[in-house]
């Protein structure tokens, strides 16, 4: 603990969401990676350098049955970061770890049926079969409309907006924004997804700690001038800026 | 169908069981018909605030296991005939409370008496949570100091989420009662602020019970302070919130500060 | 006001000792499970039960628990025709 004190700079830990395809297998699983191979002979490469998690929910299957599916998907150059909807019995030190918590987003679209061919370089700006971007839906969010008590934590990967106030001991951690229209005196987490031109905004401040994009302020930091005034926090590159409002 | 009341807290030694005491008798002074229900499973004390020490035959976890009949438990207070208490039982362990259970006696007692007042145990487990469970009211005990605020603020989210009314998307009603101010204390600036209290924890105030010797006197001897006492400081103020309680619109004083001032400040926040 | 209370009044501190007293020996006995009042409340209420079946709504117990003395006192309504069944 102290060494990690007297470090001037310490760690960031930051959370941050990625898209990842998630395979689906069917038992039996011969017949299934037959279809899969159907799928990659169409679109060479299509799973590589992708980052693929396999979705095992309701697989009556045991943990050699499992490692076995990700050793042939390994010889398929499908490399796989993660197992989502396994019992962790299934799980082992020698298998990729487990996920949870995943979005369902825009299915990613399967290469087209007709096989890439060296085509025309004027023709392949248009056909080029590229996986399109993930839509990017505006990230959810959240309005509170009640004080944020005491123990309890609120989350949304876009802005969090609070009528009342936040006491201390209670989080809130957004992908975006913090609006507080009370007083702040618990945590505001702003920027969590890696969103360093979030801010976090308090009509008056008495808190316990700050953070934007990993960076983050304990009240004892925090410029005495401000406390109990209207605040707002962001950015400027690496360094954490406060001032007031208003 | 009577009210159930919870009187809750979050910190231990705030005055919980006092102010049930001592709200459950003001209650019954005008002929209501109230019981006061110790969850304190282990640690039950409100038989001893209310006197009734030596009378235990059966407790909440004997009628909750069916050795007795809820009749069996319920203790009559010896001065107020319409006032009754049912012990928490001191001998067994509080897993005994089960949530079914708590819900039949509740229930059973609802029809029964025009108020229940759930005396609940410091702290955020099961007993706390079984005793808030089907409240209609929460009476909020806090006294002006930061650790026993922010447990109040932990116990309000609770409230909010953890009973049945807000499971059912139902707002509980909830009051703060700021117990053992002390006018001295606050008029040295050494006490948080009532206004601060409030501002902090957004919940109309029920009352503010001022620190005494004559709520100490009256535990002493076994008997609610509004009973004991009824012309002291805190008894006085505890038959004011029971008036503010049934729905009167009184300001609120604050002890040591002239009447009215503050009254124009809190009176509408005043439940 | 407040001194003509404290002239006027007993202490409270010595009924608390004496509650305490009284109280803590009645809990350290059942604690062993040998406090004779509750032993006999619940031999009586067996007892009584051998003979007539008892409407558990109908028995009423009540307990006094004192320094020197303690007493119990089982009001049970006992139905006429009770002693027929349990014979």
């Amino acid at each position: 603990m102290t060494a990690v004190l007297t470090q001037p700079r310490p760690i960031r830990l930051k959370g941050r969401s990625y898209l990842a395809l998630t395979l689906t297998p069917e038992l039996p699983f011969e017949d299934w990676l037959v279809r899969l191979d159907d799928l990659a002979s169409r679109s060479a490469g299509f799973f590589l350098r992708r980052p693929v998690v396999l979705d095992v929910e309701g697989l009556e299957i045991d943990r050699t049955q499992l490692r076995d599916l990700v050793g042939k998907l390994g010889a398929r150059n499908v490399r796989i970061m993660g197992i989502e909807g396994a019992r962790p019995s299934l799980l082992g030190a020698d298998l990729p770890p487990a996920m949870s918590g995943g979005k369902a987003t825009g299915d990613i679209e399967e290469p087209a049926a007709a096989p890439v061919r060296e085509a025309p370089a004027a023709e392949s700006v248009a056909a080029q079969p590229t996986a399109p971007p993930p839509a990017k839906a505006a990230p959810a969010s959240l309005v509170i409309t009640q004080p944020v008590r005491s123990g309890q934590s609120f989350f949304a990967e876009g802005d969090v907006t609070i009528i009342g106030s936040v006491a201390s001991g209670a989080e809130v951690i957004a992908g975006g924004s913090i609006h507080i229209y009370g007083t702040l005196r618990g945590r505001a987490m702003a920027g969590t997804l890696g969103n360093g031109a979030a801010r976090i905004f308090c009509r008056k401040l008495e808190a316990e700690l700050v953070a934007i994009d990993g960076f983050y302020r304990t009240a004892e930091d925090l410029e005495p001038g401000l406390r109990g005034k209207p605040a707002q926090f962001w950015l400027e590159g690496e360094t954490f800026a406060a001032g007031s409002l208003g | 169908m009577g009210k159930v009341i919870v009187v809750t807290s979050g910190k231990g030694g705030v005055g919980k069981t006092t102010s049930s005491a001592a709200l459950g008798a003001a209650l019954a002074q005008n002929g209501d018909k109230v019981v006061v229900v110790d969850f304190d499973v282990g640690l039950r004390n409100l038989d001893l605030v209310m006197g009734a020490e030596r009378r235990v035959v059966y407790d909440l976890v004997n009628v909750i296991q069916g050795e007795a009949k809820l009749t069996q438990a319920l203790i009559r207070d010896k001065r107020l005939e319409s006032l009754y208490l049912l012990p928490a039982s001191q001998t067994r362990d509080k897993d005994n409370l089960t949530a079914e259970g708590v819900e039949k006696v509740i229930g059973a007692l609802k029809t029964h008496f025009d108020w229940v007042i759930c005396d609940s145990p410091a702290g955020i487990e099961r007993g706390a949570t079984l005793a808030m469970r089907h409240a209609d009211v929460a009476i909020v005990v806090t006294n002006p100091e930061v650790s026993s605020v922010r447990d109040s603020d932990r116990i309000i989210g609770l409230l909010d989420s953890k009973t049945l009314k807000a499971e059912n998307g139902e707002r509980i009603e909830k009051h703060l009662l700021l117990t053992r101010y002390d006018p001295a204390r606050a008029e040295r600036g050494d006490m948080l602020k009532v206004d601060d209290v409030l501002e902090i924890l957004s919940i109309p105030l029920l009352g503010i019970i001022p620190e005494s010797m004559d709520v100490l006197r009256a535990s002493n001897i076994g008997s609610p302070v509004t009973l004991a006492d009824e012309r002291s400081a805190p008894a006085l103020a505890y038959f004011d919130a029971v008036r503010r309680l049934r729905g009167e619109n009184l300001p609120v004083t604050i002890p040591g500060e002239k009447r009215g001032f503050f009254g124009k400040i809190f009176g509408r926040k005043a439940a | 006001m407040n001194l003509r209370r404290f002239f006027f009044r007993s202490q409270s501190a010595p009924a608390a000792r004496e509650r305490l007293q009284v109280l803590l020996a009645h809990e350290r006995l059942s604690a062993n499970g040998s406090d004779l009042v509750t032993k006999l409340r619940d031999e009586i209420l067996r007892v009584i039960a051998n003979h007539v079946q008892l409407d558990s709504e109908k028995v009423n117990v009540r307990m006094e628990r004192g320094a020197q003395v303690s007493t119990l006192a089982v009001d049970i309504e006992i139905p006429l025709d009770a002693g027929k069944k349990a014979a």
